[in-house]
């Protein structure tokens, strides 16, 4: 993998503008890039399940004065992890996905009903209307190992104080009681 | 048969077929048959499965830009993310001999080659280059006076970017300038260049914290007074779309704005119904929208 982060003098500007960082304080790329570039495996914990919140953005690598690829970066990193069986619960679910539709997002009855009010296929005329394609894309896959992997990763959790403290939704009423 | 095929990725089809049908018919109206790529594939999609293991994104990506060589065609795409996959696959083939052959030793068990004679393009891209601001501006039948929200996506831009396109300059005008030549105004916002938020596999991660993202998007866009949201990616046109539902939902906001791909505002300036390019179909309610289009909130 193409990886320049031994460019990094470690300056920030990356994490600064990072609009993920901004919501998730455990999200901090630029730490994460000197864990990766020191070899800190014993500090892998703190990269997942953190890593994978990345929305690949590239706001930090056009940030960066050091013309670091911080996004091919983070995607290497991130499949360390997945190599060594760590992988998200929801990443594992659009993996077999993949692996049994050849569709990270399937069809569904919703969208048949409306393809075919707009006069279009009720299957679209991808892998879903060929089990030949499928069946390519499923050799292929096995070929590359993509189905072991994915099988045999173990799912990482996010750790519960980092998942969003629900914002209260008030409705008019209820803020009028509240002042009562 | 044209020189293009048409790459539909899994949310158009999937979720958003109005794109797909939207595309369909603006096309045939620029005098464009699409061709189908049967037996396509998810791109795969660039932030996930790139980083799970990427032999397998290249291989499966070669694989849909093969089957389009074998039509002797250029691949069109509709979606940011099938952008940045297959665009980089197809940069990287191109560069790396060894890495071709790797690959096409995989695709040779299932009957297929990248040859690498053809190229990516993003319907942006194509439209912009090859149709011309002009070229689309002569097929408007019914100008429309909209205030829209253009929004680009980072895997439009950075596709490009990496491949030195002179589209993208300090001061990136390309999507804009297609979007005013169906008479609609491309209102400036804060942030505008900022991610949709739920790029690279974080919707599926932390929902929350990507919705975060979108929201302060569509606060910036409420400030600037729009119409409609116009974007060039299913994915983000999801984000923004269901995630209006579910913003509302969490935080007792009430965000109503009408989400369509750039096909759609193009298919309405053509003179096609909401209905035909599938605008109604949206989870954002776009009844008023859709009536203001009817009454002739076209200039026209
Ligand atoms: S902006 Fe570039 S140089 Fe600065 S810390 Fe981030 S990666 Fe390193
Ligand atoms: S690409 Fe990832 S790390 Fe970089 S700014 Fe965007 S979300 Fe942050």
């Amino acid at each position: 993998m193409i990886s320049n982060i031994e460019r990094c003098y470690q300056c920030g500007q990356c994490t600064s503008v990072c609009p993920m960082g901004e919501q998730e304080q455990t999200y901090r790329i630029r730490r994460f890039l000197q864990m990766e570039k020191l070899g800190l495996e014993s500090e892998e914990s703190m990269i997942t399940p953190f890593i994978f919140y990345c929305t690949t953005c590239y706001k930090c690598q056009d940030n960066c004065p050091q013309g670091v690829n911080l996004v091919d970066a983070v995607l290497a990193i991130r499949e360390k992890a997945v190599h060594k069986g760590k992988m998200l619960e929801a990443h594992k679910k659009v993996g077999q996905m993949l692996i049994n539709y050849g569709h990270a997002v399937p069809t569904n009855a919703d969208a048949m009903e409306k393809r075919a009010l707009l006069g279009l296929d009720e299957r679209p005329p991808t892998v879903q209307a060929s089990i030949e394609g499928l069946s390519e894309i499923k050799t292929l896959m096995r070929l590359t190992g993509f189905d072991n992997l994915v099988a045999e990763s173990k799912v990482e959790t996010i750790p519960e104080n980092t998942t969003m403290v629900q914002q209260a939704c008030f409705t008019q009423q209820q803020a009028a009681e509240e002042k009562a | 048969m044209s020189n293009l095929s048409l790459f539909l990725g899994c949310v158009a089809p999937n979720r958003y077929p109005g794109i797909e049908a939207a595309t369909k018919k603006t096309f045939s109206k620029l005098g464009i048959e699409l061709d189908d790529l049967e037996g396509a594939s998810c791109c795969p999609a660039p932030g996930v499965f790139r980083s799970f293991d990427k032999t397998t994104w290249l291989t499966l990506a070669s694989r849909n830009i093969a089957l389009s060589e074998e039509m002797d065609d250029d691949l069109l795409t509709i979606c940011n993310g099938c952008y940045s996959t297959l665009k980089e696959a197809e940069t990287e083939l191109k560069k790396d001999s060894g890495l071709k052959k790797e690959v096409n030793e995989k695709l040779f068990e299932t009957g297929h080659e990248f040859r690498g004679k053809h190229d990516v393009r993003h319907i942006i891209e194509y439209l912009y280059q090859d149709i011309g601001v002009d070229g689309i501006r002569e097929m408007v039948s019914n100008p429309l006076d909209l205030r829209v929200a253009v929004h680009y996506g980072c895997h439009l831009v950075q596709p490009l970017k990496e491949n030195d396109s002179e589209l993208v300059t300090d001061h990136i005008t390309f999507f804009d300038e297609l979007v005013e030549a169906t008479g609609a105004r491309s209102v400036e916002y804060e942030d505008k260049m900022m991610c949709c938020g739920a790029g690279g596999g974080a919707r599926a991660a932390v929902q929350d914290a990507t919705l975060r993202i979108t929201e302060k998007k569509l606060q910036n866009m409420t400030e600037a007074q729009v119409d409609c949201i116009v974007n060039a990616c299913p994915f983000c046109h999801l984000q923004f779309d269901t995630g209006q539902q579910d913003i509302n939902k969490n935080s007792c906001t009430n965000y109503e704005i009408p989400v369509l791909h750039y096909t759609q505002l193009l298919g309405l300036a053509m003179g096609f119904s909401s209905e035909e390019l599938g605008i109604n179909l949206n989870s954002t309610d776009t009844a008023v929208f859709i009536q203001r289009i009817k009454e002739g909130f076209v200039t026209a």
